[in-house]
């Protein structure tokens, strides 16, 4: 619990809001009359820093996560009543920052006592996200038993994966707590926290940093990193791309026309009257779309002449390659 | 001197103005803090806040465009969800614990059932057409199936609504907990009389209560947790409670405009803490926090004790006004000015330690703590034996002098099924027959499986010092693989009963006492059977393929080997 708990006070840390954050937690260990301090949930073995804290938002919590609702959230497929707190809602422009943890084995990972979800189904379930165009790029860790093998499967464009240990390897828990009696914290959270800790709002580390720090001594375990189906070097990929949610503001004229830059650089934000929204990694503000859309009509309009006009060409080539054969066996 | 009037007079103009503008939405807050006699605290924490004129929306109009909201005080999350389904009235509860009637008297609030319920008058969309007073309850006009899909279907928007809004599971209360008891839940407000209204109960008893469902809790709060009696609002002291609830009312006056009342409260346990089996608490260690600022937009911010009687104590500081059985702080008023160096922290130190009461609990008794009278004595167990069936037995003691009329209602998820017939009703252990005037106005709507819960409703009448028992008998369910729940073997949790205890005059609405909720263990399967069973099955089949393959196309030879015992071998297999 506090795995997850850890990495949600991370990244709201780094100022992503609630309202871009879907946290799963499949226990109700805090509030739990088993725990001897009510409310809290501790990361470290001394007691020092609460994670629970005072202002958490749980959005899917006991019997509600399930691997079907987990892909219902990734891939956006929600009955109509769904309250918009439980729902994904990114777009083309946002980074996603994806975090498992739990019971897990060689291609799976366990949800509840009675159901698993597998690499494939998550490999899957990206390659949906990827078509339906909902992620710019998506950075997914796993802290589980042989937990590379949960990227194994992948096959979409854009992900950065990384993974506590490999196949055939155990993950390993960090700290226990003689109070509450149960182990607080794993091995692989824990240093990647240790390395969090050092990242501020404004922080230029970069993911080859991050990636650097692992040592499969000191963890127990031998992470892994997979990097081939991500476009961007790590050494120009920086943390802040996914945990942290800076807004930098472009006073623009209101006057000039805005360049349809379907541009990547998710901090970029306009001024909305006086609040400015953050674009961060999970949303893009309603301003971008109204400016981008006009142009995508009529560059759209332009590929599709374009595209029809090359449709109709190959059809006419291969029809008159198809002539040319008849005429030359008859002939 | 005309223009001075002139100018007083534009002054005046608009000092009113300002004024009637301001009175369009009040907050106010309040603190009531009650030690209880087995020496526990009582607190209840109540945010009201009145949106004058306000009314809901009528539900032929949901097709069309909502008026803009501007609100300043009211919470602007429930301001959009209820117009948005065209709910006139909801509560909805989430508490954890077990209410103790027997010690602790009756709540402030009356809805102290485990886990969560939510409970709404949804108008329906149908003209009204009875008049409705204020002693019987509405008649919702006969619901065309429209209708009842409609306020089924806004029901559903609004569980998940108040889902995502409170980070709870409300989205489960589907129509397999969902109810419909006019008579016990009637309207604590008022209803439109442009449309009749439907009422939806549902609860859902193994509901958690925590930090998170607090959070958004206090964001509907004008100060938040920052100032006023809203600091008081701490996760880390509030869940460590022995009993804590939480409780989102939102009602209509006709008079006054559109109330939302948001409450907390909680039974804490002084002599946990305590080195001295003394039951001395104060805010700080009940809440950990002191009053520090108070609250500008509130109207009124008063934190009222309830005062022992029997034994010596001190209350400190001075309380603002002390009449004969409270004592009552005004945080705003001039005199308790609340300033950063100056914080408010009522305390209250006894003499003595802490003694239990020897004397049988008495309802009527002065029992030293307020007036904490209970009516009945309640409790509800389930006999089970076995996994098919069991008997559900509630008792109701009467210790008063005076007989007690009371509604008995149980809202049993299909797991579990009544025989009705083997109801049976005994006071003080006598049988009574069915034509005794102990039971009357038995209502039944019985459970559809996998559907719709048990609707059972009786009216009971206690006589004066006698034990009421009631038993039936039920059968527990079967059901099927899919629908059991990641943990089968804990059992599932049933729903409180609700005993609905008249008032003898008919004048004022009635007490809701709630009884625990139960756990029923109902015949799980062995869940590794589906893979046992295609572990058997394909192995079966394989020995049935492989034996019949290798009957047809194999053939068998015997080999004979020479006397220098070099074999002789034939063809194996078929040619």
């Amino acid at each position: 619990m506090s795995n997850a708990l850890s990495m949600y006070r991370t990244i709201k840390r780094l100022g992503i809001p609630d309202s871009n954050i879907i946290l799963m937690l499949a226990d109700d260990v805090s509030c739990n009359p088993r725990n001897k301090f009510p409310a809290s949930v501790y990361g470290d073995a001394g007691r020092k820093l609460d994670l629970y804290g005072d202002n958490i938002e749980v959005d899917y919590r006991g019997y509600e996560v399930t691997v079907e609702n987990f892909i219902r959230v990734l891939t956006g497929r929600h009955p109509p009543s769904l309250p918009r707190s439980k729902r994904l809602l990114t777009d083309a422009n946002s980074n996603i920052f994806i975090y498992m943890t739990g019971h897990g084995g060689n291609e799976l990972l366990k949800f509840q006592d009675n159901e698993e979800i597998s690499a494939f189904d998550v490999a899957d379930a990206f390659e949906q996200m990827w078509r339906g165009k909902r992620y710019n790029e998506i950075f997914f860790m796993a802290d589980t038993c042989q937990a590379n093998s949960m990227y194994s499967k992948l096959y979409s464009p854009n992900i950065l994966a990384t993974g506590s240990s490999l196949v055939g390897q155990n993950s390993y828990s960090y700290a226990n707590d003689q109070d509450i009696g149960v182990a607080v914290i794993d091995s692989f959270t824990h240093y990647v926290l240790e390395f969090m800790e050092g990242v501020g709002k404004t922080g230029k580390q970069s993911m080859k940093d991050l990636f650097d720090t692992f040592d499969p001594i000191k963890i127990n375990s031998t992470p892994g990193v997979r990097s081939d189906l991500f476009s961007r070097p790590l050494e120009e990929t920086l943390i802040t791309d996914f945990f942290g949610g800076v807004a930098r503001v472009d006073v623009v004229d209101s006057e000039s026309e805005e360049s349809p830059s379907l541009s990547l650089e998710e901090d970029q934000v306009e001024t909305v009257e006086r609040n400015t929204t953050q674009d961060d990694s999970r949303t893009s503000t309603s301003r971008k779309h109204e400016n981008r859309l006009p142009s995508t009509s009529t560059t759209g309009r332009e590929d599709w002449k374009a595209r029809a006009a090359r449709t109709w060409g190959a059809v006419g080539v291969v029809l008159g390659l198809v002539g040319a054969v008849v005429v030359r066996s008859t002939s | 001197m005309k223009l001075a009037h002139l100018w007083s007079f534009i002054v005046l103009f608009n000092a009113s103005c300002l004024c009637r503008a301001q009175l369009s939405e009040y907050f106010d807050e309040k603190l009531v803090v009650k030690p209880l006699k087995d020496g526990k605290v009582a607190s209840t924490l109540t945010f009201t806040t009145v949106l004058k004129n306000g009314t809901p929306r009528d539900p032929e109009l949901l097709h069309t465009e909502d008026e803009s909201q501007h609100y300043s005080l009211f919470p602007l999350a429930l301001g959009q969800v209820l117009p948005e389904y065209g709910v006139t009235e909801m509560h909805l509860t989430l508490n954890a614990g077990k209410w103790n009637y027997d010690a602790w008297g009756q709540p402030v609030e009356a809805g102290v059932g485990t886990g969560a319920e939510l409970w709404a008058w949804i108008g329906d969309g149908a003209l009204a057409r009875y008049a409705s007073s204020s002693s019987s309850p509405p008649l919702a006009a006969q619901p065309s199936s429209n209708n009842k899909s409609s306020v089924d279907a806004r029901w559903q928007g609004l569980r998940n609504a108040l889902a995502g809004l409170f980070c709870s599971s409300l989205g489960s209360l589907d129509e397999l907990r969902t109810t419909s008891p006019v008579e016990v839940f009637r309207p604590e407000g008022s209803l439109p009389s442009s449309s009749s209204h439907q009422l939806r109960h549902a609860s859902h008893p193994s509901e958690n209560v925590c930090t998170e469902n607090l959070t958004p809790f206090i964001k509907l709060l004008p100060c938040k947790s920052s100032a006023g009696l809203a600091s008081f609002l701490n996760p880390h002291k509030l869940f460590d409670a022995n009993w804590h609830g939480m409780g989102v009312h939102v009602l209509w006056h006709e008079d006054e405009g559109v109330e939302v009342r948001l409450t907390f409260q909680t039974v804490s346990d002084p002599l946990r803490s305590s080195y001295v089996r003394k039951q001395d608490w104060s805010l700080e260690s009940l809440f950990g926090a002191k009053v520090e600022k108070a609250c500008r937009a509130a109207r009124s911010s008063l934190i009222q004790v309830s005062l022992p009687r029997n034994t010596p104590y001190s209350l400190s500081p001075q309380p603002t006004l002390a009449e004969n059985d409270e004592a009552v702080y005004d945080i705003q008023s001039a005199a308790a000015a609340v300033e950063k160096d100056k914080p408010i922290n009522v305390a209250m130190n006894y003499l003595h330690e802490f003694q239990h009461e020897s004397e049988p609990q008495s309802s009527l008794s002065t029992s030293g703590l307020g007036a904490t009278t209970s009516l009945l004595s309640i409790q509800r167990t389930l006999k089970e034996s076995s996994q098919s069936h069991g008997q559900l037995s509630v008792v109701l003691r009467n210790p008063s002098s005076t007989p007690v009329d009371a509604v008995y209602l149980e809202t049993m998820p299909w797991i579990v099924q009544f025989y009705l017939h083997t109801l049976t009703v005994t006071i003080n252990e006598v049988p009574q027959p069915s034509s005794s005037s102990v039971f009357s106005n038995l209502s039944y709507i019985p459970a559809i499986p996998h559907s719709r819960p048990t609707t059972f409703h009786v009216q009971l009448r206690i006589p004066p010092n006698s034990t009421l028992r009631l038993t039936m008998d039920v059968t527990k369910a079967f059901l099927r693989y899919t629908e059991h729940p990641p943990d089968a073997q804990r059992g599932w949790d049933l729903p409180p009963a609700i005993i609905y205890i008249l008032d003898p005059d008919q004048h004022h609405r009635g007490i809701r006492m709630y009884t625990p909720t139960l756990l029923v263990d109902l015949a799980t399967p062995d869940f590794s059977m589906p893979y046992n069973v295609i572990i058997f099955t394909c192995t079966l089949v394989a020995f049935i393929f492989g034996s019949v393959f290798n009957l047809l196309t194999r053939k068998f030879v015997v080999v004979s080997l020479t006397k220098l015992g070099t074999p002789v071998t034939k063809e194996k297999g078929g040619d």
